[in-house]
């Protein structure tokens, strides 16, 4: 009797224990390795937390059933070398899909991507990542877009002949390709001088370079680089009254300026001289206190962040790249096909048309296609009012696909 | 000529800061003959101490600068007395690895607070108004910066020359084991050169802070963008200091006034302080005020 009870009680546990296994559902695992302290953290931070609870949240409101993300979240400090190794330790860890970050890495890992035919969304929305590239899919508008978007909302809205454009540009690959391709927009018809291309250093007084833009007539000045160098540019030329009060006031500098010059990050660090600063950003600002807004900072209340972060545009950034693998699994699933990157891969491409993915956290729809590898298209132009910034348009940049066509 | 001033004004200005900036470098340099690779990680340290007091604990910002000086001066004479002290007698390469090493350790406790990531600046407390003679404009954080900076290096200045520990730490820079049979403690002098080198790397720090707006990568990367003037200077001269850092100031911004955007030149007023410090240490190896040691074999 007493064996035959030990038989029936293994037979049971054996039962539940497969039944248990046949209901916990799928563990997808992704990784994403990104510069949350080090050269760039302002950005990164932010953006991992974004990374970081919107797969809490997909996992807590069983957006997957019973399936499951986890996501490693590593930090490589800005470094190469670093983000490399993490995405080959996420490759042994049987990813399906991997989440870069900085410009430098998206482009020195970019054929490890087409080799492991890995789908990959970096933070970074560098053009050169989509040359010789099939696996790197940008979330948002690239930064040549975003600055050449730019200068056709200043050849649109100059007033009075060609209008005379300084570039203020970070010393890097990051900052120097938008330069060649607004240099190609212009070739290509687009009605403005660039009368200088400034690549920053550390500096402490751009006094100099201010005076000598003035007296080269250079009425804008668009800056690709981060926030710091734009903040100390806009209070020299504040201190030296030479700032425009409004959009192309003759004889003053109108300031504008690309994804990272922007956002609540460069009001703390201007203040006051950030009056009247354009930006072009992919992402739905918290300042819009619109349905989109609410929905990333019930999101950011839910995990417990700070107003810094939940108010962050990094933060957005975070949550859509990480939105977009969750979406392309949702997609793979309803098709009933297994969860690997090669179906992910396919997935995104087929992610247009009925099937395109609206994101709180974006300005505009994403949609991915086997020739478009850029998520958002549109961008927002928004202006600093009375502290803090404000949409003032939407522009698609034409120049630029005018320029990938050919 | 508004413009040519203007930009005078300018390198003066930028070249004080730079000055200040290196000083901490030649006090410890002057005392102990080691390159100090964590004195940006000091200066960021010394702008945040300040920041945190004003803005998180409510002091006024003049006493959180006060406060922030004095933190700084202990820290950096603990981070002497922790690691360095037991290096003395030991080759000038450990000390300096030790130094890197000292950097990375202070990066990562800076990482760990939000000042490592994020950005901030003081709330204002000087008038947002500049000073404008003749159409040449300073702003008031870059006045009371230079007045500053000045009253500093004079004070250093006085102490080294004049007072009984300043010469002692100068009979130390000069001969160690020599300082040490005439009673002289170089533990103590070693100690009060980190200090003051904290001391004026938090003053260099809040001044930076103003003007950049306080970051932590930008602030750090200060303690290596002054190298150069240290090195024009000669290393061990406070003086040599206040003349490079203002030679680098002007000569920084005559490039990005005058060369730049010109004959297809870009990013001079970045690379010029550089060329200029190489055909000057061409002519004067030991730097402009460097003192040239000769030994008898």
């Amino acid at each position: 009797m007493k064996k035959t009870t030990r038989v029936l009680t293994a037979a049971l546990i054996m039962f539940f224990a497969f039944a248990a296994t046949a209901t916990a559902g799928q563990v997808y695992k992704l990784g994403f390795s990104g510069a949350i302290t080090g050269p760039t953290s302002d950005a990164g931070n932010p953006l991992s937390k974004g990374i970081e609870d919107w797969f809490k949240y997909v996992n807590d409101n069983k957006l997957l059933g019973d399936d499951k993300i986890e996501c490693t979240i590593r930090d490589d400090q800005y470094k190469t070398d670093v983000t490399k190794r993490n995405f080959e330790e996420y490759l042994d860890d049987g990813i399906v899909f991997y989440l870069n970050y900085s410009t430098g890495s998206t482009l020195g890992l970019k054929m490890d991507f087409e080799e492991e035919q890995m789908p990959t969304v970096p933070s970074s929305y560098h053009e050169g990542n989509l040359v010789d590239s099939t696996y790197i899919f940008i979330p948002v508008a690239t930064y040549s877009e975003n600055m050449v978007a730019l200068a056709e909302y200043v050849v649109k809205n100059h007033k009075g002949g060609k209008p005379k454009v300084a570039l203020f540009i970070h010393p890097s690959a990051f900052g120097r390709g938008p330069v060649e391709d607004t240099k190609k927009a212009v070739a290509a018809g687009l009605n403005m001088d660039i009368v200088e291309v400034v690549e920053h250093g550390k500096d402490l007084d751009n006094s100099a370079m201010l005076k000598r833009l003035m007296s080269k007539g250079v009425q804008y000045v668009i800056c690709h680089t981060v926030q710091s160098p734009v903040a100390t540019m806009i209070k020299d030329a504040m201190r030296l009254n030479v700032t425009a009060k409004s959009f192309g006031e003759p004889g003053k500098l109108t300031f504008l300026g690309a994804h990272y010059t922007g956002g609540a990050d460069l009001i703390a660090l201007a203040g006051d001289a950030a009056e009247n600063y354009y930006w072009t950003c992919s992402y739905n600002l918290t300042t819009e206190d619109n349905e989109k807004s609410q929905k990333q900072l019930k999101l950011a209340k839910t995990y417990g962040r700070d107003d810094k972060a939940a108010n962050s545009h990094n933060y957005a950034a975070g949550i859509l790249q990480a939105q977009i693998p969750t979406q392309a699994i949702i997609m793979a699933k309803a098709a009933g096909l297994e969860v690997n990157p090669a179906n992910l891969y396919k997935m995104l491409n087929q992610m247009n048309g009925a099937k395109v993915f609206n994101s709180f956290a974006a300005v505009g729809p994403v949609s991915y296609s086997a020739n478009d590898h850029v998520g958002v298209d549109v961008v927002n132009i928004y202006k600093v009012d009375k502290g803090v910034f404000k949409a003032i348009s939407s522009i698609e940049s034409e120049y630029m696909k005018k320029l990938r066509a050919k | 000529m508004t413009y040519f001033f203007q930009i005078v004004v300018s390198g003066i200005v930028v070249g004080s800061i730079y000055a200040l900036a290196a000083l901490g470098l030649v006090l410890v340099y002057k005392s102990s003959r080691v390159a100090n690779f964590a004195h940006g990680q000091i200066i960021a340290a010394g702008a945040f101490i300040t920041f945190f007091l004003t803005v998180d604990l409510g002091v006024p910002i003049f006493f959180s600068f006060l406060a922030s000086m004095a933190i700084t001066f202990f820290l950096a004479m603990s981070v002497e007395r922790i690691f360095l002290r037991r290096l003395i007698g030991e080759p000038i390469i450990s000390v300096i690895m030790v130094t890197i090493g000292l950097a990375s350790i202070i990066d990562g406790l800076i990482y760990l607070t939000p000042f490592g990531t994020e950005n901030f600046s003081f709330p204002p407390f000087l008038p947002d108004t500049p000073l404008t003679l003749a159409g040449v404009s300073i702003s008031w954080t870059q006045l009371v910066g230079v007045i500053i900076t000045f009253i500093l290096i004079g004070g250093f200045s006085w102490f080294f020359k004049k007072s009984t520990v300043g010469i002692s730490m100068r009979a130390v820079s000069d001969d160690q084991f020599g300082s040490m049979s005439v009673g002289i403690s170089v533990p103590r002098v070693f100690g009060l050169a980190w200090a003051t080198a904290g001391l004026s790397a938090a003053a260099a720090g809040c001044i930076i802070g103003n003007i950049t707006g306080l970051n932590f990568d930008t602030l750090h990367a200060f303690g290596i963008v002054v190298f150069p003037v240290v090195i024009l200077g000669g290393l061990d001269s406070i003086l040599g200091a206040v003349v490079a850092g203002i030679i680098m100031g002007l000569i920084q911004q005559f490039a990005a006034g005058y060369l730049d955007g010109n004959w297809g030149l870009n990013g001079t007023g970045d690379v010029a302080p550089y060329v200029i410090l190489l055909i000057i240490l061409l002519f004067k190896p030991h730097g402009l005020f460097g003192i040239h040691e000769i030994e008898r074999v």
